[in-house]
């Protein structure tokens, strides 16, 4: 279906805050040194842009960054449909690998971060990591 | 229960999530974040989809799926279409170039087009009267297909439900 889109009549994205990428950058940059830079990370926009990206993806970033919005948009809808509060994180566990989903505040904004990992890096390791950058980013 | 899926969709804006409030018979599931595209004017914007459900009377009920209008977002469309009974793609006229959307619409869904039904509302032709329903019409007839093409104004439920019955009319035929 990608191939048969006809994307010229569509709006033309504006690009994102560069100071917001600036940052994104660094919880990026962050995360690799605490996973020991284990698999990929991507920051996206809550209104999925890119921002900021690093490690192998193995998808376009750009396209990446659309999921994980949606992923993410999905995942607060269903925990608030259902009763249980605001998502901390979403998990997709797959025969060869993880992909962790959380949203952060960054610089007043809500952010999506996307962690691409191994299933031999420990889900309690990845979660204090994600935990340690957003308490990082809440002290500015 | 007879169940049918309907699906919407169309440009970032339309009024896709407000055509599903209207008809749904209760608050619809949705997925709107705040948008940070300067180039589209909502303030928020659908990123994954919306849901409702109306009961249609007479053993049958209708579940409304709203699409993401953005481009970026076309992994959505097709998950979101699966197994429809039908699709209304939403028009907004008095966009720069709104026949130019329609036409980039049928692309986009043109290998659904041949099994699934189609309907189309052009909204906001009170503030734009160009193009005219026609004018989508031969859109459609140069490529071969013939579905409604209906003005509406989607915040109307009588005007989405007129929609969605032409879909189920013909859905219905098909069961």
């Amino acid at each position: 279906m990608k191939e048969r889109l006809v994307l010229a009549p569509f709006s033309v994205a504006s690009l994102p805050d560069s100071a917001l990428a600036d940052h994104a950058l660094r919880i990026v940059q962050a995360l690799l040194v605490d996973l020991d830079s284990a698999g990929a990370i991507l920051v996206a926009s809550v209104d999925g842009f890119k921002l900021a990206h690093g490690g192998r993806l193995g998808s376009d970033p750009a396209r990446l960054a659309a999921m994980a919005s949606s992923m993410a948009a999905l995942g607060d809808t269903t925990s608030r449909e259902t009763g249980i509060g605001a998502p901390s994180c979403m998990l997709i566990e797959s025969n060869d690998g993880r992909l962790v989903v959380r949203s952060m505040q960054l610089r007043g904004r809500s952010v999506v971060v996307v962690l691409l990992i191994g299933k031999d890096l420990p889900l309690d390791r990845v979660k204090n990591s994600l935990a340690a950058t957003e308490a990082r980013l809440a002290e500015g | 229960m007879k169940n049918f899926k309907i699906v919407f969709t169309g440009p970032p804006g339309v009024g896709k999530t407000t055509a599903i409030a209207a008809l749904s018979d209760l608050p619809p599931a949705r997925t709107e974040v705040r948008n940070t595209d300067a180039t589209l004017g909502p303030t928020h914007t659908t990123v994954a989809m919306d849901f409702g459900q109306v009961d249609l009377g007479r053993g049958e009920c209708a579940r409304l799926f709203g699409t993401p209008g953005q481009a970026r977002f076309e992994f959505m469309w097709r998950i979101v279409a699966a197994d429809a009974a039908g699709v209304v793609i939403l028009i907004d006229n008095s966009r720069a170039d709104p026949l130019g959307e329609f036409v980039a619409y049928l692309e986009a869904y043109r290998d659904l087009l041949p099994q699934m039904t189609f309907v189309a509302g052009i909204v906001r032709t009170e503030v734009c009267r160009q193009p005219t329903l026609d004018d989508y019409a031969e859109q459609l007839a140069a490529r071969g297909l013939a579905f409604p093409v209906l003005e509406v104004d989607v915040r109307r439920r009588d005007d989405v439900q007129v929609m969605v019955d032409m879909l189920l009319t013909k859905a219905r035929s098909r069961l």
